[in-house]
């Protein structure tokens, strides 16, 4: 899909001279040096490959950045009107773009965004096995605990998720598990496996898809990224009251500060997640800190 | 000998003839595609949000025919196979005026660029355009069409009996 997005010249400087699978993200600004995230080090991307070099650096263009969403957009920008409000565009394949422009407001609602000026392509990657290390400290015998994965952006939580469905799979747990994937990130379509019990939901708010998907796909499991608003919250409550358990994640850089987020005090104090598993970026990405029980006692 | 002369430049006028008057047709035939096409993409765009390739592989046979694979080239934009350029787009149709084909290459360059009620109104100026130029296509083809033809035919008659 990365082909298919990008300008031929800088497709074939990444493909040729960068390996593409330690790529995390790639940042175009208007004008300014591309940069690419390559596990914890920031790096310009020059026309002979990634270089410390600012005066060797391949400046992007604003033309380019549009030209880049256009693309993004399967040349149709009115059909990703919703996410571009949000902010982000996201391609088949679950190619993430996180976009800077102008957001047009029109009687107090968000009616699209122009101007763009800036972009984080984020590269999912495929990290097999990345989820064993907790798997058996997610699961009891009647199913599987309330888990919420706790990381800052970018250190791994939707590998985690994936790597957790395709797991319980391979494991012959025949849970049926939903993945409400409302941005589209989860799912990677030729490119990632997630196994043979799982249902999706995409492009759907989690309140809509929560409700949606219990009443018609009865999952054991549901899987989704990024708690967050108040409306989140109420859907996970749903869930659990229904009988579904919950794999999550939100984004925080440590327990303390997860603890301190708006919208989490209940579920907290109701013990509602079981299990907590955190990850950070300190050995790249998908580093597990550590695995926290109900009571945030550390378990692993 | 002289006969079969005189049969085939008789011939030769009807199909000049012919060929003026299918240009007519074409053109009028062409730009009526085009309206409809306008119609379609309000359509999608406004109600399935369809994408642009999707629309352009879901018109009919018939349709398509009528445009003269311009859809062809522009889904090869769509495709990354080639840039969106005028000669491109309009390769192998000739029976457009310049003024004409900037226009219709205007139009498919702001094809997918917009939210949706920008490029719905912008379908709509264009579908205005095309409205126009379809009636005067029309109009031509009403016109001079048929008389293409009886001119090809009394020049080729008058052929026959001049050198007779």
């Amino acid at each position: 899909m990365l082909e298919k997005i990008l300008p031929t010249d800088i497709y074939d400087i990444l493909k040729n001279k960068v390996n593409l699978k330690s790529i995390n993200e790639i940042r175009l600004r208007a004008d300014k040096p591309i940069v690419l995230a390559i596990g914890s080090q920031k790096i310009f991307l020059g026309t002979y490959g990634v270089t410390g070099n600012l005066k060797e650096a391949v400046t992007a263009s604003k033309i380019m950045i549009e030209d880049i969403i256009f693309r993004a957009s399967e040349c149709s920008i009115y059909s990703v009107n919703e996410q571009l409000k949000r902010g982000y565009l996201v391609t088949k394949g679950g190619i993430r773009l996180g976009i800077g422009g102008d957001l047009i407001e029109e009687a107090g609602k968000v009616k699209t965004m122009t101007n763009f000026t800036s972009l984080n392509i984020r590269l999912p990657h495929e990290v097999k096995n990345c989820s064993l290390s907790a798997f058996n400290y997610l699961l009891y015998d009647k199913g599987i605990y309330n888990t919420l994965v706790i990381s800052p952006p970018g250190a791994g939580k939707t590998t985690f998720l994936r790597d957790f469905v395709y797991q319980l799979s391979e494991r012959n747990y025949a849970y049926n598990v939903l993945i409400l994937d409302e941005r589209g990130e989860l799912d990677l379509g030729d490119d990632g496996n997630i196994g043979n019990f799982a249902d999706k939901i995409c492009f759907a708010r989690k309140a809509l898809g929560f409700e949606n998907g219990i009443r018609s796909l009865s999952p054991n499991l549901i899987v989704t990224d990024e708690l967050g608003q108040k409306e989140d919250i109420d859907a996970v409550e749903y869930a659990v009251n229904s009988g579904v358990s919950i794999l999550a994640s939100v984004h925080s850089d440590s327990m303390e500060s997860f603890t301190k987020k708006p919208n989490f005090e209940k579920l907290i104090k109701e013990k509602v997640f079981k299990r907590y598993v955190l990850l950070s970026m300190r050995n790249g990405p998908g580093t597990l800190e550590g695995i926290y029980n109900e009571n945030f006692t550390r378990l692993q | 000998m002289k006969y079969l002369f005189l049969a085939i430049m008789a011939g030769i006028c009807i199909y000049i003839g012919f060929m003026f008057s299918r240009k007519y047709k074409t053109r009028a035939d062409f730009f009526q595609a085009l309206v409809l096409l306008c119609q379609k993409f309000d359509v999608e765009i406004n109600y399935s949000r369809e994408r642009l390739k999707n629309i352009f592989n879901g018109l009919d046979e018939k349709q398509k025919s009528k445009l003269h694979g311009i859809d062809n080239n522009f889904i090869s934009f769509i495709n990354k196979e080639t840039p969106l350029e005028r000669d491109f787009l309009f390769k192998n149709i000739k029976f457009l005026k310049e003024e004409e084909k900037d226009v219709i290459f205007m139009f498919f360059k702001s094809l997918g660029r917009s939210d949706v009620d920008s490029q719905s109104k912008e379908i709509k100026n264009f579908q205005a355009r095309f409205e126009t130029l379809s009636s005067s296509a029309a109009v031509e083809n009403k016109k001079f069409g048929s008389l293409s033809i009886k001119l090809g035919i009394i020049s080729g008659l008058v052929i026959v009996v001049l050198l007779i």
